[in-house]
């Protein structure tokens, strides 16, 4: 069985000639007590159509903020993000995002939820409820379909939002640290469906997360991050096709690198800071 | 520990010690004459009466209809009122003092003045019991479009909604919990207003014309028997609001 | 435990998006404009003063009824009532609350009691209490300490039944006395609770001592009122509107105060 989504047959294969997104020199600050403070300094990053970048980094270090500036929820800044030669300057649905809360409408069944992404699009009514149906079936999700969200378990309802995200088709999806809130063995299941979803899907996708190892087994590419303010301090390609096995040396390998970039340096310093000093008994 | 109290008859019958004890000491009252105590047998005689007379089922009928007429124009009007000023800052700005100035004055003591204006009847009551219903429902309502999550909205901007869009799928589920509270206090405030109102007034039919006719008659069993009633019913109407609450947010973990 | 047709608990969670200090001025335009709107309408002659007097005729009335002293008798005697017959029904109430909380055998005999008169309007017990004890102080004052009693009860009751049972096991770990265990735990923890039950008592217990002195007075704000109706003196009517509206708002204002300043580790 196939578990494409029954809009995409009419679309021609090569889908993926569509969804580049160019970030130039982008800056953002916040104001902060009076103060402008620097959370993104100098962003430069092309991603290529239908490519699956992650990006990783220490708490505080602008990812989220950089994909608020994606979607269009934030267009506050200076620079250049463009999505197919377009400025971006709202939200639109040829963005997707899933964020780290499912953020669901807990009054809706899963299928209204997933419908409700619908009603902006020029798809046909008639047509709704099969491409509801065939992107509830390629989240795995069949049989849930008058499910509340509260009635679903985390993974479920984190497969839901990304199956509300992918239903209008955009171009780039967003994942903000979608499976942040998960359990470890739940979360191994939901990557290797995220990577199932992307190799059927072939959008582009862009995904925020602070697990090294996650970053390496979905990313052709991991953005390594460094904070305040952010900046992009190395990008490493990652050489696997897809499917990947996560036994790879290859991707233990780079693991271990990007660990020990990440706490080397100001962000060991910053560590170091933040242990615990337990008060020293007086000597009697 | 306490193992025995947990079981049901057990409770059930430690629980009717007390009202037991009080009808004896009210039949030992009574029978050491004391002229306003009715003994409890009476009040069986006085529901009797007033049955087969017809007089309680004229007045009960009165008073719902007075407390639903008035929760029927009091509540959307607060729920419209609570809604645009949750989500139009200026007409919370506009409006929302004059009505936070109005609030302030217990239910009840707009009587007199309405009494003025209006003269002392049906209209004037019915203005009080739509005020008590009003209050109520447009505090809920505020609250609950004032305090719908900034996360869901921002669902409703990347799913480019409208304004139309926002209210109808965003802000007013999103309130429904509250909206709904806010009824159930009408419910309850227009049921209370009701009886004060008829006790004030005191003209026509309805439960609290009878309570006062019956403190002027020195009837001790007839007020009994419309208390109870009161009571009764004002559990019921509630009792029927909770079960259509449910049933309309089952989609919340917690009513589930 | 219980259900009725307003929860206390709901009651607390409402009215507190309101805050008169973070008003900016325009808030103050609508309200301005209407009282200008009011005063003019009676000046043109659109509404005959037996019908509304403007609002420098209800500031007259009260500056008069202040010189004579006559307000601040209504007031007073209000307020005194008030004030005894809620410091009955609260401690009453909080003495009830705290025994059936603690006693399961308690709460099995007195509660389904309880619950029945609870499903009962305060206002509804007016004439009845009329009836026994007449229309003077007794009866106003009885009045407010049943309108006090049911909130105060049963604020008292969740309040130390919604001590979470961890609290309990980290005493018993510190091995606290139970001297120890009331003082740290049991009473700072109750007492967000106790303290809103206070505040709903009182501001319930003003809306109903206002009904019953309308109904059956000689002295007070709600009679002050209901004279002022016979005698066709609007003037005094809506002086009366307008003090029984800012006594009720302050006695709410001051009792969160009370309470925010007592439970600021909840949200601190």
């Amino acid at each position: 069985m196939s578990p494409y989504p029954h809009a995409r047959e009419d679309r021609p294969p090569t889908a993926a000639s569509r969804g580049a997104l160019t970030i130039s020199d982008l800056d953002k600050s916040f104001q902060i007590g009076g103060q402008a403070r620097r959370i993104l300094d100098n962003i430069n990053l092309d991603v290529r159509p239908g490519e699956f970048v992650s990006i990783v980094g220490a708490s505080g270090c602008g990812k989220s903020t950089l994909l608020r500036l994606i979607v269009g929820l934030d267009t506050d800044y200076s620079g250049e993000l463009r999505l197919d030669g377009e400025r971006i300057a709202t939200t639109s649905l040829d963005r997707g995002i899933v964020f780290q809360d499912h953020r669901l409408f807990p009054w809706m069944t899963l299928e209204q939820n997933i419908e409700l992404a619908l009603l902006n699009t020029d798809t046909p009514k008639a047509r709704r409820a099969r491409i509801v149906a065939d992107h509830i079936a390629l989240v795995n999700l069949t049989g849930f379909e008058k499910a509340y969200p509260h009635q679903l378990s985390g993974g479920m309802a984190q497969r839901a939002a990304i199956a509300r995200a992918l239903v209008t088709e955009p171009k780039l999806l967003l994942l903000d640290e979608p499976l942040g809130a998960l359990d470890a063995l739940t979360r191994v299941h939901v990557q290797n469906e995220l990577q199932r979803i992307w190799m059927t899907q072939r959008s582009t996708m862009v995904m925020v997360t602070h697990d090294v190892e996650e970053a390496l087994y979905l990313g052709d590419r991991v953005i390594v991050m460094s904070p305040n303010p952010g900046r992009i301090r190395h990008i490493v390609e990652v050489d696997l096709p897809h499917p990947r096995d996560r036994r790879s040396p290859l991707l233990h390998r780079l693991k271990d690198e990007i660990l020990a970039e990440l706490t080397s340096g100001a962000d060991a310093e910053e560590a170091r800071d933040n242990l615990v000093h337990l008060p020293s008994r007086e000597v009697r | 520990m306490n193992g025995w109290l947990a079981r049901f008859p057990v409770r059930a019958a430690i629980g009717l010690v007390v009202p037991a004890l009080l009808i004896l000491w009210w039949h030992w009252r009574t029978s050491a004459q004391i002229a306003t105590f009715a003994p409890p047998a009476a009040v069986g005689r006085a529901l009797a009466e007033l049955l087969h007379s017809g007089d309680l089922l004229r007045d009960t009928l009165s008073t719902l209809k007075r407390a639903f007429a008035g929760l029927a124009i009091g509540a959307p009007l607060g729920v419209a009122a609570g809604v645009a000023m949750g989500i139009w800052r200026p007409v919370d700005r506009t409006l929302g003092p004059l009505l936070h100035a109005l609030r302030q004055v217990p239910m009840i003591g707009w009587l007199p003045l309405m009494g003025l204006w209006f003269g002392v009847g049906e209209g004037t009551e019915l203005i009080v019991i739509s005020m008590s219903a009003f209050f109520p429902s447009m505090l809920n309502s505020h609250a609950g479009v004032a305090q719908v999550e900034r996360r869901y909205l921002d669902v409703g901007s990347i799913l480019r909604f409208n304004t139309a869009q926002r209210i109808r799928f965003i802000l007013l589920p999103a309130a429904m919990p509250l909206v709904l509270t806010g009824i159930t206090q009408a419910l309850a405030f227009s049921w209370i207003a009701t009886i004060g109102t008829e006790l004030l007034t005191g003209a026509g039919s309805g439960l609290g014309v009878a309570m006062s006719q019956a403190q002027v008659q020195q009837r001790l069993d007839v007020m009994l028997v419309v208390i109870a009633v009161t009571a009764a019913l004002g559990f019921l109407i509630n009792q029927i609001f909770r079960r259509l609450r449910q049933s309309l947010l089952r989609w919340q973990p917690s009513v589930q | 435990m219980a259900t009725r047709a307003f929860d206390y608990q709901i009651l607390a969670q409402t009215g507190r998006t309101f805050r008169l200090e973070r008003l900016p001025l325009s808030s103050f335009v609508a309200p301005l404009a209407l009282l200008a709107l009011w005063q003019l309408a009676c000046l043109t002659g659109l509404f005959p003063p037996q019908v509304l007097v403007p609002p420098s005729g209800v500031a007259k009335a009260l500056a008069d009824m202040t010189a004579s002293g006559e307000l601040q008798r209504h007031v007073g005697d209000s307020l005194q009532r008030l004030l005894i017959g809620f410091v009955i029904g609260a401690l009453a109430g909080m003495a009830f609350g705290a025994t059936i909380a603690l006693s399961q055998l308690a709460e099995a005999a007195f509660s389904p009691t309880f619950l029945t008169l609870w499903q009962v309007p305060v206002i509804a017990f007016v004439p009845m209490m009329v009836m026994f004890l007449g229309i003077d102080e007794p009866f106003k004052v009885a009045v407010v300490a049943i309108a006090s009693f049911f909130p105060m009860a049963l604020a008292t009751f969740d309040g130390i039944r919604g001590v979470p049972r961890n609290w309990f096991e980290v005493a018993k770990i510190y091995r606290l006395r139970l001297f120890q265990l009331i003082r740290r735990i049991l009473l700072p923890a109750t007492v967000p609770a106790i303290l809103t039950g206070l505040r709903i008592s009182l501001t319930r217990a003003w809306v109903v001592l206002v009904a019953a002195e309308l109904l059956a007075a000689d002295s007070g704000i709600g009679q002050m009122m209901e004279m002022g109706r016979q005698l066709f003196q609007i003037d005094v009517v809506l002086a009366g509107v307008i003090v029984s509206g800012l006594i009720g708002f302050l006695l709410d204002r001051g009792a969160r105060w009370i309470e925010s300043r007592a439970s600021r580790w909840r949200t601190a």
